[in-house]
């Protein structure tokens, strides 16, 4: 085991920011955190909204959103980066690398959220749907003061399960040549030749501390209470 | 470019997407079956609590559900060379060293959230059943088979499944390492015909009938199961 030879300022720094400080490209972690976090806030938003139309009870609503969910949730992400990346050229639509991946991963993350939402919606007790109604609440402010405060809750494990797949999910950005975290371990391991063990494993200590950050940051939502005011300020 | 065409696929371009599909599938229930074996050992040890040993599970599960699965395929098929014993190495080389690697990174990666399910279901068995098994003077087997099987399984059948048809999703990754499967198939058709388009729409619904026949049969599983909803118990006079 050399450690020496892999943990170099110059290779952290490609790992951490890439090639932002001799060229200004961005790469490695920073790369691949700005993919993980975009897709994250972006899924969040598709999917809460797939999530309520899936819970409806109109046939126009719950069967396209359901044919949605089933279909992404049915086929690899690596396809569906594929096809964000060759198909729109196809029709004379460029595609840039970094669109197609956080376009992919977005849609994809989308699929699983919606059902993390729509299983919060179900596990709140029909009880306090009319309880609400019933203290004279109207069907709108009965669903965004007192049936999603307390879904949100239910949810936040099951999304920060989610959320720690779609970090992992943007290691696949490399396999269409987006320089990110993979990427750079990847082409250090390839210019030293001999320590794959070391490399690999840094990679996955880097991997495994951010996704541990994002575990523990949503366990602290979850205590938190106070959390729920926001949607009393909606 | 020319117009879409399903045509245009020639019979050696969907000779390499079933080629491409029986990897796949190959590839897809190695893994499963050692992902359940690493699930259900490392599963019943974390269950035990055992001490030093079910330390170390958790950090393998935790280390394993938290780091890609690509990297873990790139971290098994590069470093199988240091990591392993020469005698080991030199046996999976032999047997096609892609696959392999392909198979102990997947199963590794499944095999962490199958003990996670596993140890959940056991969970939810209460430990006084398992007293009062004892009480009634079963033995081990006896008191799995008729008390913890016939609960558990209808508790871990639907996410078991998920675990699965996750599991086939995964296998397109192994195309980083050069496993001949159904997206390195469709990569090559895309190089060498330049069909890609027509290749990823055959390509997708082969994925997408793929996961709908395994949920479909986990389906029917566990609705099986849900139905029993007692143990069975073998009254003799």
């Amino acid at each position: 085991m050399d450690w020496a030879r892999v943990w170099t300022g110059r290779n952290w720094e490609r790992l951490l920011v890439g090639n932002l400080f001799t060229n200004g490209e961005v790469g490695g972690l920073l790369l691949t955190m700005e993919i993980g976090l975009l897709a994250i806030i972006l899924s969040t938003v598709l999917g809460a909204l797939l999530g309520i139309l899936r819970h409806s009870r109109r046939r126009l609503l719950w069967v396209p959103a359901a044919a949605y969910i089933e279909t992404l949730r049915n086929i690899p992400l690596l396809i569906l980066v594929f096809w964000a990346y060759f198909v729109p050229p196809y029709f004379g639509v460029q595609t840039s690398k970094f669109g197609s991946v956080l376009g992919a991963l977005t849609l994809f993350t989308a699929a699983y959220i919606a059902e993390v939402v729509r299983g919060g919606l179900l596990a709140v007790p029909p009880g306090v749907v009319d309880a609400g109604r019933a203290l004279g609440l109207s069907r709108s402010q009965n669903q965004l003061r007192v049936v999603l405060p307390i879904a949100f809750f239910n949810m936040i494990p099951a999304l920060s399960g989610r959320y720690v797949v779609a970090i992992k999910n943007t290691s696949l950005a490399f396999l269409i040549g987006l320089s990110d975290l993979t990427e750079v371990g990847k082409e250090i391991s390839n210019v030293l030749m001999t320590s794959p063990v070391e490399v690999y494993v840094t990679l996955m200590l880097i991997y495994f501390s951010v996704n541990t950050l994002i575990s523990h940051a949503m366990r602290l939502i979850e205590t938190r209470r106070r959390f729920g005011r926001i949607f009393v300020r909606l | 470019m020319t117009g879409f065409d399903l045509g245009a696929l020639d019979r050696t371009a969907y000779v390499l997407i079933l080629q491409g599909l029986l990897m796949t599938c190959k590839l897809a229930a190695a893994s499963l079956f050692w992902a359940a074996l690493v699930g259900v050992i490392v599963g019943t040890i974390r269950w035990s609590k055992l001490p030093a040993i079910s330390q170390l599970c958790l950090a393998y599960i935790e280390l394993a559900r938290n780091t890609p699965p690509l990297v873990q395929i790139l971290f098994w098929y590069f470093s199988a060379s240091v990591v392993l014993p020469e005698w080991a190495f030199m046996r999976l080389r032999n047997a096609g060293y892609e696959f392999s690697a392909a198979v102990v990174a997947l199963s590794l990666y499944h095999g962490a959230f199958i003990a996670e399910v596993f140890r959940a279901g056991l969970n939810a068995i209460g430990r006084g059943q398992y007293d009062a098994a004892r009480a009634l003077g079963m033995n081990f087997w006896q008191m799995m088979t008729r008390i913890v099987t016939p609960q558990v399984g209808r508790l871990i059948a639907p996410p078991m499944v998920n675990e699965a048809v996750a599991l086939v999703k995964s296998t397109s990754l192994a195309l980083a390492i050069g496993v001949a499967e159904l997206t390195y198939e469709y990569k090559q058709i895309d190089n060498f015909m330049f069909r890609g388009v027509e290749a990823l729409v055959v390509v997708t619904a082969l994925y997408l009938v793929l996961c709908l026949i395994l949920s479909q049969l986990g389906r029917l599983l566990s609705n099986r199961l849900a139905a029993r909803h007692t143990a069975i118990i073998e009254v003799t006079a």
